[in-house]
């Protein structure tokens, strides 16, 4: 076997060779044979004539020859080829028209598929990543569904849960890194010592970070990724040992990662030890997470996540045992989630990407039906021709591999065609903001996903061979030439499969039409909700503000003082105030606060809200709406009152009915024997925290900034200026106030609004184009079926013309056809789109799956567009003269 | 023609084979060699040689190389390769075997039954 592959090969590459040498060798013969025919006394022109005959035909002895070397079947499929491509050429309309078909669905296929192959399919880029799990604490009856983990969880779980091999935490964060003056605002993540054991991968140079450098004192130390060690330190081999300020600090670097290291999604530059105090560690800081620090484990081979998740509910129950806090915990539903990491990171996408790409294998079925459709006429059309060619020797085999080559011909090129769309899908996925969905990054043109829409061609060409060849076989000699144009009944058959054909059509394309309706409806009813602020010209940024240099609250009030004093002095600036969480940041963290004198119901957990800490005239410049009391302002601030503002959704949960004003509460979900109570001086309207579609109604509190200082913090500003503009000339006056400081991450309010609908725009985008393209395609099936059938019964029509029958008549026989299909494409459709609104129910927002103006609009829609495909072939068979179509032919 | 036997299907190749084996030869030397070898009683059909040549060095049991004929012209030379040996080998075996088979049957006489 090996040696007949090997010997074809050979033959196929010396093909020229065997070409020249074959008649070289027969010629040999021939003459030799000749000349031992004069010899033995023939006269010279008896043996050359002798010679020939007993030779036999030259072509058939050239033809077995090739034949035994195997190379027949190149020729034959060469000839099929070069068949297929003419015949092609001859029908230029259909050809563009398939072509283009091809490329469109085929195209729109490999962009969804590179979408879900980038964030869904490829594994993460770690060794077996499919052992590495996240585990997270999580609330479910305070309205806290994912808190992250504690300090706590993690050095109670470290080494103590046998399904896992290793345990660690990260936390994302930025910094300001650099030498005074020149300091940029990096993003850096914090990581415990087994972290980049846990993933699997480690440090190129160097080493990972150690226990001891776990604490304050000691955490002097960074790891560079491959990106900012080619950037900053030019791919210096030496930079062990080097420093580098970060947050203010110098920091010994210890390690540089490998080359195209990313942890997920994280764009962090800088990874940094997760440094912390003997006293965050304690068992009453277990709840205190906050979504701020997350776990990642990796399960022991053999082990699974139920085995994990087991471990961790029996250790938690154990230690439930003496924690004063264990009750309120139990009531606010709170349980440890072991989750695949993988799935976890992208569980928000994942619905909406297996959507679209439902929806364009959906274009594409709508796109093959209509090419098989095509196929069958023009195999019609050449009925005659396939049925003597099949008299005249055809075999069965050849009408089949004819049928294959051309259609995987034609699925080819347009498979090609449709990569080229593809790639520019990609683009356009990436312009419309791919690149921010978890993992978006990787979505890219790959050799793999070229292959895979190549393949994907093939497949679909060899599976529109299949009715083609079907039809072709059953054209009998016979039937097919004695009968007229019509009636044969292969034509029949294929008369119905094409009706079918279009009625699956036209329910497909209403079922997508009718998909990205909801899509669109409910991306137009998450635009309308209100944010609960006027986000037009508000410019905000955020400032890292260095531990080292503001150690102590008072002395990052003084720093906010000086900027919102400097900022307000700006011109063009009508407010200016200081948030340590903006809305829409990505950010949705909740802490618990206890309200002075509420009693727990039973059954009734601590609640997790919003806390913000505010300073300058935040409320002013976002304009929030006062329900009651007032606004919180600088002077709160100055002066460490203990006053704080609630949104309505908090007073309406504690004071129902009743004026908040006046009210205490404490921070925390316990309030300790020293805390002391805020009191609440004023009411303001809920905002949407988490993004518009969020309707938790969680509550907020605004405490005056000193009590909630942070690392980072949120400039917001009201100007008339552009985003940019105003967020250099905010840049060079924070610089101004302290070198060390820098800022950036400027983005109007209104484009975080944006970008947190992202999710929901570009796949109601991506679903309107493609259910545009189903509609056009949908029209192109309708009009060519229903043109075709008018052809096909043109002498008909004319002798009903000619014996007296009105072009009305003929007009309504066609329309009511195309009616027929029409009426059961629309049923079955609407039956699919519900169906389909069902499967949508976890992306749709405030529209029912079921939305009765969507169904009969889009039912509507693709009746119109396929009345209008019918009504200009039924004219044009109204309006056959009698005497063309009957002389004809 | 009338003299010399009709090939049994698939003897041709087996008789390609031999002749090879015996010697280097070409297409034409082959049907000579085989004519020769059976008495001019077996008379191959022109036509199916190169088919059959082409077929075998295709199979790997024969391979061809250009070189000078006894009378200066350049001709396709076919050799025996060492699979095409053991082929040989086998299918005489074989046929010796079918033929002993054969002539034992037709030589039964009816006292044997």
């Amino acid at each position: 076997m090996f040696q007949r592959i090997r010997s074809l090969f050979r033959g196929l590459a010396s093909r020229s060779d065997f070409e020249t040498g074959m008649p070289e060798e027969l010629r040999f013969h021939l003459e030799q044979y000749t000349d031992d025919l004069i010899r033995s006394g023939m006269s010279p022109e008896e043996a050359a004539r002798r010679a020939r005959l007993e030779f036999g035909g030259m072509n058939t002895v050239k033809a077995d020859c090739r034949q035994a070397r195997g190379l027949h079947l190149f020729d034959e499929l060469g000839r099929e080829l070069h068949y297929a491509f003419r015949s092609l050429q001859k029908t230029p309309g259909f050809t563009t028209t398939a072509l283009l078909t091809l490329a469109l669905c085929l195209g729109s296929n490999v962009t969804i598929f590179a979408v879900i192959d980038a964030i869904l399919l490829r594994p993460l880029p770690f060794p077996d990543p499919g052992r590495l799990v996240t585990i997270f604490n999580t609330y479910p009856k305070a309205g806290v569904e994912r808190d992250g983990s504690s300090l706590t969880n993690y050095y109670e779980r470290r080494g103590r849960i046998p399904a896992c091999s290793s345990l660690s935490i990260y936390r994302y964060g930025t910094t300001t890194v650099g030498e005074v003056g020149s300091t940029e605002r990096e993003p850096i993540t914090q990581v415990s010592p087994g972290f980049f054991s846990t993933l699997g991968v480690g440090p190129a140079i160097g080493r990972s970070f150690t226990d001891q450098e776990t604490t304050y004192e000691t955490d002097d130390v960074v790891i560079l990724t491959d990106q900012y060690w080619r950037k900053h330190f030019n791919a210096d081999p030496h930079v062990l040992g080097h420093r580098i300020r970060v947050g203010g600090f110098p920091r010994t670097i210890v390690g540089v990662l490998p080359p195209g290291f990313r942890f997920l999604s994280s764009e962090a530059r800088l990874y940094l030890p997760l440094a912390s105090r003997p006293e965050d560690r304690a068992p009453s800081q277990r709840h205190s997470g906050g979504n701020v620090i997350q776990t990642i484990a990796r399960l022991k081979p053999g082990a699974t996540i139920a085995q994990a998740q087991a471990q961790i509910d029996t250790q938690n129950t154990t230690l439930e045992a003496d924690d004063p806090q264990a009750k309120m915990m139990a009531d606010a539903g709170f349980r440890s989630l072991v989750v695949s990491l993988h799935a976890d990171h992208v569980a928000a996408i994942r619905p909406t990407l297996v959507l679209l790409q439902a929806g364009v294998l959906a274009l594409l079925l709508i796109g093959a039906v209509n090419l098989i459709n095509l196929l069958l006429i023009r195999a019609n059309g050449r009925i005659k021709q396939t049925a003597i060619r099949q008299a005249l020797g055809a075999s069965r085999s050849y009408i089949v591999s004819e049928a294959v080559v051309e259609t995987t011909l034609l699925t080819l090129a347009g498979g090609i065609l449709g990569l080229i769309v593809g790639a520019g899908g990609i683009r356009l996925v990436a312009m419309l903001g791919a690149d921010r969905l978890p993992l978006g990054t990787q979505i890219a043109f790959s050799a793999k996903l070229a292959s895979f829409g190549l393949l994907a061609a093939v497949v679909i060409g060899v599976v529109l061979a299949v009715p083609i060849a079907w039809f072709n076989l059953r054209s009998h000699l016979t039937n097919s030439i004695q009968s007229e144009t019509r009636g044969a009944t292969t034509s029949r058959a294929a008369q119905r499969l094409r009706h079918g054909f279009i009625i699956t059509q036209i329910a497909l394309a209403l079922v997508l039409l009718a998909a990205s309706g909801l899509l669109g409806l409910s991306l137009e009813r998450a635009m309308a909700v209100s944010p609960g602020f006027r986000p037009d010209q508000v410019v905000t940024g955020q400032v890292s503000v260095p531990w080292n240099r503001y150690p102590n609250a008072l002395a990052r009030i003084g720093l906010t003082q000086r900027l919102l004093n400097e900022i307000s002095h700006q011109p063009g600036v009508t407010a200016a105030g200081i948030i340590n969480n903006v809305p829409f940041s990505g950010n949705t963290g909740k802490s618990a606060a206890s309200v002075k004198g509420h009693v727990l119901r039973p059954g009734e957990s601590p609640r997790g809200h919003y806390s913000y800490g505010v300073d300058g005239d935040y409320f002013a410049t976002m304009r929030f709406t006062l329900r009651e009391g007032r606004f919180l302002t600088a002077d709160d601030s100055h002066r460490s009152s203990r006053v704080c503002v609630v949104d309505e959704d908090f007073a309406r949960y504690y004071w129902p009915g009743t004026s908040a004003v006046g009210r205490q509460l404490f921070e925390g979900s316990e309030p300790g024997p020293d805390s002391e109570a805020f009191t609440v001086v004023g009411v303001v309207g809920s905002v949407k925290q988490a993004g518009l579609t969020d309707e938790s109604a969680q509550g907020a509190v605004y405490y005056p900034y000193v009590f909630r200082t942070d690392d980072n913090l949120y400039l917001v500003v009201r100007t008339g200026i552009r985003a940019e503009v105003a967020g250099r000339t905010l840049q060079s006056l924070v610089r101004r106030i302290d070198p060390e400081l820098s800022m950036n991450d400027f983005r109007s309010m209104d484009d975080r609004i944006a970008d947190s609908l992202i999710a929901r725009r570009s796949p109601a985008l991506l679903a309107a184009l493609f259910s545009g393209i189903a509609l056009l395609l949908t029209v192109i099936g309708t009009y060519g079926v229903l043109s075709y059938a008018v052809t096909q019964r043109r002498r008909e029509i004319g002798v009903r013309i000619a014996l007296g029958a009105r072009p009305g008549q003929i007009r309504t026989q066609f329309l009511s056809l195309a009616l027929r299909l029409l009426s059961t494409g629309i049923v079955l459709g609407v039956f699919g789109a519900w169906f389909a609104g069902q499967a949508m129910r976890s992306v749709l927002f405030h529209v029912r799956p079921s939305n009765m103006p969507i169904l009969g609009g889009t039912a509507a829609v693709v009746a119109l567009m396929s009345v209008v495909a019918c009504l200009v072939p039924s004219q044009r068979a109204a309006r056959t003269s009698p005497m063309e179509a009957l002389t004809e032919l | 023609m009338g003299k010399t036997a009709d090939l049994l299907p698939g003897t041709l190749d087996m008789l390609i084979l031999k002749a090879v084996s015996l010697k280097p030869l070409h297409g034409y030397g082959v049907l000579l060699r085989i004519r020769q070898i059976s008495g001019d009683a077996l008379d191959i059909p022109q036509g199916s040689l190169y088919p059959a040549l082409y077929r075998l060095e295709h199979r790997g049991l024969i391979a061809a190389d250009w070189a000078q004929s006894e009378n200066n012209r350049r001709a396709k030379y076919y050799t025996l390769t060492a699979a095409g040996h053991r082929r040989l080998r086998e299918e005489t075996a074989g046929w010796n075997r079918l033929v002993s088979a054969i002539g034992a049957a037709l030589n039964t006489t009816p006292d044997e039954v």
